[in-house]
């Protein structure tokens, strides 16, 4: 290769990338919503001659062309594995790969939020339950970075200790461990949470401490697509994809849920199938993310109800609870306001109140209300 | 607006060359100025109009200066166009500064203008400076076409970051210029090295730097790295943006002065600010050190100059206390260089280097603390004052996921990749290679960088701030 052949290619290349790239970038329908990240997408500001004086158009402008730049997911998933295999960086973003599975840096413990929780749970007690016969539990789910952080190399904090401070926060509530019971292969490889056809010894652990009675008798069901857990589509890396197991039961399939989000009482099945065909397919499990929920068991031989505090960890978990209940209140305080509970949830009649909550969500409780 | 950013990238750049290439000659420092107003104003909208008040003020005192050359007038001239400029200069970026240290002298409670500081400010009055004086000097005449004037000074290339290209250094440039393939050529590799520099190598040390400051896990070694790792992030920051904008300047026929030679490699302090931001060294030596003298008065007369130069250096780089700190720390070494130690760091080239990086690393954390409380914590925690012990997981954690980067900037902070590059082309078999990865090496940066940008990855940038 002569140098002048050398000149010319290296000036055409970059010419090519820049001006090719930089027309798509302009020329290109805009995209209002990004599949594989499960967020909205910054529109380019229309123009105006206000906006450019203020400097809005500009920022704006800054703030939205990463969003709309052509092969957006290529770039992302190219600078993963550059970050990865070049660079050899331990973590991309705070997610990392490590035993096969896709997880997030949580760390350090941070305490404040720890303090924070224990304070919403202690308001919600002292409000709404202090008076009433129910009993109250506490019991903390270890995020997976748990089994497979420290021996990996990755940060972790100590999850015993994590739960002695929220329980010592929480002196109102009989504390469960059900750590002993979990292990990395009972979390979904390429998300946060935990597999519903794994965690059945944890149902049973649950139920029987706050004293009912337990059936563990279940049919496997598969879901027949592949699911891209929340770390896949954050980590712009292509792993090996999850599959979606579900147990049900007669149980379970005569229960409906009733959801309150909209101010007017909603039914669902247990098993929500229409989420299956939207971006996350955890959401199947109680319809996803909803403030509250009442799951009534016209089987029930007696009556036994219980009101779960939870995140998302919750969903997959209250299937397994039905057959020993007659009534279960779902509460997600991330959704409705802890002060506003009276009249949606009757804390007179429950038997048993637990406070099921992921490590992932107590270390940054500042989501709680 | 960023040279590491999209809206850079593929929006302005490729716009302004089109323009840049289809307008004929006689318009191309039309599209200079208009460009560089548009990229100023784009990160600055309401400041535009300062640039352009200091650019009018430059053209005018340049053509009266001119005009009683000779003549009592010409120095009145140029004393108030240097009033003029450093009075600019002075009201957006210190007089909050002054304010509060009158304050906390008198007790009195003088509130804060608080005036956010125009990008660039310190370097486009700069330039305007060495312009006027220079006009007044004689080394140069006063522009006569203020479009050619307005060019120089707004040019986006070396605007808000520099070089501070002097107006000497392209004047012929300004009036007639080549547009070459070789240095097009040029021009892209010069840019996608600092693009690299800035993106792959300072963007991901910078991050290092910001979890340092944001965790409770302080220890020693933790301390160290910060220190290491924003030695070597803002040797690559700032140097990533000189060399953008010089291939930049090539793009456009230009031929910018280097800004940075391989500093760390340095023997001595000295040696340190020969090769460290040097269009801000040959400034102050040219416009300030010599004026007063230099080195040919009275010893005592010469330590005032040293002295005065180096507060200068440092209050230039920022209106706080721990910038004059800093610079006057670099008054000291190069005082006690001067007078005792350099003789004796001519002894070992091992010693004499491990001196310099061991005083510059700490040099860097005066610059870079949130005043000098925070230095003062700093340096102590280096040191096992106040740390939170020797090593913690943290550090060990960090340590391992930025090794690579750091010992890819350690090495890149060297002139040894560019001798092997050097050395592979004087073979036949190693130019061909170096040929086709010539390209190769362009593109790859392009789309990488790219990625990185498309990712929302951390992009600041420690120069716009002054």
């Amino acid at each position: 290769m002569t140098e002048k052949i050398k000149y010319i290619v290296t000036v055409v290349i970059s010419a090519v990338i820049l001006f090719g790239l930089g027309s798509w970038f302009l020329l290109k329908e805009p995209a209002e919503y990004s599949e594989s990240e499960r967020r909205a997408l910054s529109l380019l500001p229309e123009f105006s001659w206000g906006s450019v004086i203020s400097g809005e158009f500009m920022k704006d402008f800054e703030n939205a062309s990463p969003d709309q730049f052509p092969l957006r997911d290529l770039f992302r998933s190219l600078k993963a594995y550059a970050s990865e295999y070049i660079f050899n960086k331990k973590d991309n973003n705070k997610i990392f790969v490590a035993d096969g599975h896709l997880s997030k840096l949580e760390y350090p413990m941070n305490d404040d939020m720890i303090d924070y929780a224990g304070e919403k749970f202690s308001f919600i007690y002292d409000k709404y339950i202090k008076d009433t016969d129910a009993e109250v539990f506490l019991s903390v789910i270890p995020d997976k970075n748990c089994f497979i952080a420290q021996d990996n190399g990755y940060l972790s904090f100590d999850y015993d200790e994590f739960s002695k401070k929220l329980s010592e926060k929480t002196p109102f509530a009989q504390y469960i461990d059900i750590k002993p019971l979990l292990s990395a292969e009972d979390y979904y490889t390429t998300d946060t949470h935990w597999k519903q056809e794994n965690i059945v010894d944890i149902a049973d652990k649950l139920c029987t401490e706050m004293g009912a009675p337990f059936n563990d008798t279940f049919k496997e069901n598969k879901l027949n697509k592949p699911f891209y857990g929340v770390y896949y589509n954050q980590s712009g890396l292509h792993v090996p994809t999850d599959e979606i197991v579900y147990l049900t039961s007669d149980i379970i399939d005569g229960c409906t849920v009733t959801n309150y989000d909209a101010g007017k009482a909603v039914s669902y099945p247990v098993y929500d199938m229409k989420k299956t065909e939207g971006a996350d397919l955890y959401e199947m499990f109680l319809s996803g993310t909803v403030a509250v929920s009442v799951i009534e068991n016209p089987a029930a031989e007696e009556k036994r109800e219980l009101i779960l505090f939870r995140d998302s960890f919750g969903s997959s978990i209250v299937p397994l609870f039905i057959s020993s209940y007659s009534k279960i209140t779902v509460v997600d305080i991330r959704y409705i306001a802890s002060g506003a509970l009276t009249g949606l949830v009757d804390f007179k009649n429950a038997d048993s109140v637990l406070f099921l909550y992921s490590t992932v969500l107590l270390n940054n409780s500042v989501a709680m209300k | 607006m960023l040279f590491s950013s999209i809206s850079f990238l593929y929006f302005f750049l490729p716009i302004v060359l089109i323009l840049y290439l289809i307008v004929p000659k006689v318009l191309k420092n039309s599209v200079l100025l208009l460009s560089g107003l548009v990229f100023y104003a784009w990160g600055e909208p309401r400041y535009v109009v300062i640039m352009v008040i200091s650019i009018l003020v430059g053209y005018v005192f340049g053509l009266l200066i001119e005009k009683f050359r000779g003549k009592k007038l010409s120095k009145v001239f140029m004393i108030l166009s240097v009033c003029v400029d450093l009075g600019l200069l002075v009201y957006f970026k210190y007089v909050d500064f002054f304010i509060e240290n009158f304050n906390a002298v008198t007790g009195l409670g003088i509130p804060l203008l608080r005036i956010a500081l125009p990008i660039g400010i310190s370097f486009y009055t700069f330039q305007i400076l060495s312009y006027t004086v220079d006009v007044y000097r004689g080394t140069v005449p006063a522009q006569k076409n203020p479009i050619t004037l307005g060019a120089y000074i707004s040019m986006f290339p070396q605007l808000i970051a520099g070089p501070i290209v002097r107006y000497s250094d392209v004047e012929r440039e300004l009036r007639d210029r080549t547009h070459t393939l070789v240095k097009t050529y040029d021009g892209i590799i010069r840019f996608c090295v600092g693009l690299g520099k800035k993106i792959l190598i300072a963007n991901a040390l910078g991050e290092l730097c910001e979890t340092f400051k944001a965790t409770d896990e302080k220890t020693v070694l933790f301390y160290w790295l910060y220190a290491v790792a924003f030695s070597l992030h803002i040797y690559f920051d700032f140097s990533g943006y000189s060399d953008m904008a010089i291939g930049l300047g090539k793009l456009f026929g230009f031929t910018f002065m280097e800004n940075f030679n391989y500093p760390y490699i340095s023997k001595s302090v000295t040696e340190f600010w020969r090769r460290w931001h040097m269009s801000l060294g040959q400034w102050f030596r040219d416009y300030v050190y010599i004026p007063l003298g230099g080195n040919r008065v009275s010893t005592l007369k010469h330590l005032r100059n040293i002295f005065v130069v180096w507060f200068l250096t440092g209050f230039w780089h920022g209106a706080d206390w721990n910038f004059i700190v800093w610079g006057l720390y670099f008054a000291v070494l190069l005082t006690l260089e001067k007078m005792w130690l350099g003789k004796y760091l001519k002894k070992s080239k091992v010693l004499s280097r491990i001196y310099v990086l061991f005083l510059i690393v700490i040099s860097f954390v005066i610059f870079n603390a949130a005043g000098m409380g925070e230095a003062m914590q700093y340096i102590g925690g280096m040191f096992g004052i106040g740390a939170t012990g020797i090593m913690g997981a943290e550090w060990l954690y960090y340590l391992k996921s930025y090794a690579l980067i750091l010992v890819i900037a350690a090495v890149g902070a060297t002139p040894v990749p560019k001798l092997l590059v050097s050395k592979l082309k004087d073979v036949k078999a190693g130019n061909i290679i170096v040929s086709v990865l010539s390209p190769v090496f362009a593109a790859a940066v392009l789309i990488l960088c790219t990625a990185y940008l498309v990712d929302g990855s951390f992009n600041p940038f420690l120069y716009f701030r002054f």
